[in-house]
């Protein structure tokens, strides 16, 4: 809604892959609670599957929008590629559609960490004297390194202890939690104004 | 309260999950606000130094509109004070009444004119030289430069000696003029601060480069005491050759030979072909 309202005052790329990203967010919680209430094991957990391999492909676009060098973009491009084949293989082949794809995630989470961490790297070797939290990319890319650090251990357990009652309310608060931060930080992000100078990689 | 109900079996999974979640959270923070405050410190320095070089721009600016201050009065002082009165003197011998007098008072004063008209051409000829050396324009740097240091030596007081490795090719008549005021200015603070007994000019070329280099064996300045000149309120003749370096492009290096016997300046100057 706020993305909505200011529209006209942001049009980073990388802004509007992240919108995108938030609607497919709101639609997939919609989902995940229909099918969670109807009791439908199987399809739940294949639309949290779909959510990794979804989650993973929007950040690697905002990645390849935010980063200026075509040797990373190209690293990009083949990391989204190799996972998108590896979480095939491991949601239909090693997991069978069973359970959590814990490993998926743990892997998507601790990519999309490099990446930030890379991200993070890259803007304190900057030359700029840009502020670096006035671009919206910046509290894009700690949202996501909040989100999936705080929930790294959450979701690399949930395959053996999904189905635990009080692991589930331990998922709930944790989960819900670092999604409010998430929102928070992205809410900031879509209310950035564009950047003036932002040529933060291009000597790279 | 949540997290404490956990049942035995679970409480080893649940502390894995609760201090896992809080380190990495923690982590995470850290690492963000690394970044931010390193971030910050950078740019506070950035801002420190281009702050800086403003200062040193607005300097040199200073130094340079200071410089052509003076010498516009040096200009006008010389026209007012020398050509000026010749001027008025040989008007008062070609006076109206002239045609009243003897022509042998008429002849004498025409004489006097002509004396006084012929000092007056010379004094301009000599303001005329001092603004753009007539070697210089005519013949090129190493005649300038030589034409300087002989008269120079023509004082007996200091040995001056220049010696050009590679000349083939004249520099661009702007790049000659500044080039010779840059080493005449420094020429000219050797013989006034250094105590030198001996100067030595050489000059040679490398790739696009030309190198000029002066010894001396005076009381010389440093990079460090270049530097701090140039920022400091006095030492407008370094400003100005500061200021002609950064027109052509260049650089300026002071330092000492090994044996610490003779002071050196180096001036490294991108070379810029002659329009014919």
């Amino acid at each position: 809604m706020f993305f909505l309202l200011f529209k006209k005052n942001n049009k980073e790329k990388t802004v509007r892959v992240i919108f995108f990203y938030i609607l497919y967010c709101i639609l997939n919680e919609a989902l995940g609670y229909y099918l969670q209430g109807e009791h439908l094991k199987k399809p739940f957990i294949f639309f949290l599957a779909l959510f990794t391999v979804f989650e993973f492909s929007f950040f690697c676009l905002f990645f390849y929008y935010a980063i200026s060098i075509a040797v990373i973009k190209k690293v990009v491009l083949f990391t989204w590629l190799g996972f998108i084949i590896f979480s095939f293989i491991d949601f239909f082949y090693i997991n069978k559609m069973g359970a959590l794809d814990s490993v998926s995630i743990g892997i998507e989470s601790i990519l999309i960490i490099i990446m930030c961490i890379y991200f993070l790297f890259i803007q304190i070797r900057g030359s700029n004297n840009l502020f670096v939290y006035s671009t919206s990319n910046f509290w894009i890319v700690i949202s996501f390194l909040i989100y999936l650090s705080g929930t790294f251990f959450l979701y690399i357990m949930a395959d053996k202890m999904f189905y635990n009652e009080t692991y589930r309310v331990q998922y709930n608060i944790i989960n819900s939690a670092f999604n409010i931060i998430k929102n928070i930080l992205l809410s900031v992000a879509m209310l950035m104004k564009p950047a003036l100078v932002n040529n933060h990689n291009k000597r790279y | 309260m949540f997290f404490l109900q956990a049942s035995p079996g679970m409480m080893g999974s649940s502390n894995v999950l609760i201090f896992g979640t809080l380190g990495m959270f923690i982590m995470a923070i850290t690492l963000v606000s690394v970044v931010v405050f390193h971030q910050r410190r950078v740019i506070k320095f950035n801002k420190q130094l281009q702050r800086m070089e403003e200062e040193k721009q607005q300097m040199l600016l200073k130094a340079s509109i200071n410089s052509q201050e003076e010498e516009r009065q040096r200009i006008a002082a010389d026209l007012h004070d020398d050509a000026g009165p010749l001027l008025a003197t040989a008007r008062l011998y070609l006076s109206e009444n002239l045609i009243h007098q003897e022509p042998a008072v008429q002849l004498q004063s025409i004489f006097s004119a002509k004396q006084i008209i012929d000092d007056s051409i010379q004094l301009i000829r000599n303001i005329s030289h001092s603004l753009m050396p007539p070697t210089l324009k005519n013949f090129g740097l190493e005649s300038a430069i030589k034409d300087l240091f002989e008269k120079i030596n023509g004082s007996g007081v200091i040995n001056a000696t220049a010696r050009f490795h590679d000349n083939r090719e004249r520099l661009s008549e702007e790049q000659e003029l500044l080039i010779f005021r840059v080493l005449q200015e420094l020429v000219t603070n050797i013989i006034k601060h250094s105590g030198a007994e001996f100067i030595h000019l050489t000059q040679n070329v490398q790739e696009n480069l030309s190198y000029f280099r002066i010894h001396h064996d005076g009381k010389g300045i440093l990079q460090d005491d270049f530097e701090r000149l140039n920022y400091d309120s006095i030492g407008l003749g370094l400003k100005n050759i500061e200021s002609r370096i950064k027109v052509l492009n260049g650089k300026i290096y002071f330092d000492i030979d090994s044996t610490e016997t003779y002071y050196k300046v180096t001036i490294e100057i991108p070379r810029a072909q002659r329009k014919n």
